[in-house]
């Protein structure tokens, strides 16, 4: 046995199985990828189904049967999560709560209030305190 | 019901605190001294200090079969546990640097890329990054 072939485990062995028998077409991975990472550098945009599957040329029934086969999430789904987490670092910058909502691209100031409660369990304005207390508190 | 421990069984509690500060990056949240040396000792993530709280837990040591359980994880290379990161990449070659054994260098896994390395407390451990 050659010495790097000793240093190979059976997990390792086992993710390689597993990789073949679940992703083996990369024509499919490449498109969820490319579109997860256009949704990540453009979630300040407005983005729908129709649009994401034209810059991946499929068509947008397609693109989102594989991206939620792929990530267990509609492109949609990812696109809100994607706008909160990112409010969370302004908010805790210190931002104000509605240019926070417009610069994550959120129309609304209550609607994107109601959605960042159901998601993390307290609004804006109590994370942005909260934030701000425990910033504080490690200084 | 809120997560808020998880744990992961260490060999060595201050040694556990060591690696998961100074090579991981965690901080120390709790550090309650218990009987006969142990301690409900944890760290967070210094990116999400309000997180999970990561309980170094002293089990292997004092029941067996936690102990011939942890092995036999360890010696098939796989992970007690995983953590997020967002190059995993990077984070590989940051504790490459430091000095920590990597079993599985950084693999892309259809939607994710991964590595594994050696906790030097009895345990693999997985970086994840969403690709």
């Amino acid at each position: 046995m050659k010495e790097n072939e000793k240093e190979i485990t059976n997990y390792f062995n086992e993710i390689m199985r597993i990789k073949n028998i679940c992703y083996p077409n990369q024509g499919q991975l490449d498109t969820v990828i490319g579109t997860r990472h256009y949704i990540n550098n453009h979630y300040d945009k407005e983005l729908n189904l129709n649009f994401l599957s034209h810059i991946r040329f499929t068509s947008k029934f397609h693109l989102l049967r594989l991206f939620k086969r792929y990530y267990g999430l509609t492109p949609k789904q990812h696109l809100i999560d994607r706008r909160l987490e990112k409010s969370k670092e302004l908010l805790a910058s210190g931002q104000s709560i509605t240019e926070t909502c417009f610069d994550i691209g959120f129309e609304s100031p209550s609607s994107f209030s109601t959605l960042f409660k159901s998601k993390f369990g307290l609004t804006p304005s109590e994370f942005q305190k909260r934030a701000t207390f425990t910033k504080s508190n490690n200084i | 019901m809120k997560v808020k421990v998880i744990s992961i069984p260490v060999q060595d509690q201050e040694k556990a605190l060591k690696f998961y500060t100074e090579k991981l990056g965690f901080l120390k949240k709790v550090d309650i001294p218990l009987s006969e040396g142990n301690r409900w000792l944890t760290v967070v993530s210094k990116e999400e200090p309000d997180g999970a709280e990561i309980l170094l837990e002293p089990s292997p040591n004092h029941f067996e079969p936690a102990k011939v359980y942890q092995n036999a994880l360890f010696d098939a290379g796989i992970p007690y546990t995983q953590f997020n990161c967002e190059n995993v990449q990077q984070e590989y070659e940051r504790l490459t640097s430091l000095g920590v054994e990597f079993s599985v260098k950084p693999t892309e896994m259809g939607t994710v890329k991964i590595a594994v390395f050696n906790d030097t407390c009895g345990n693999q451990i997985q970086i994840v990054q969403m690709l």
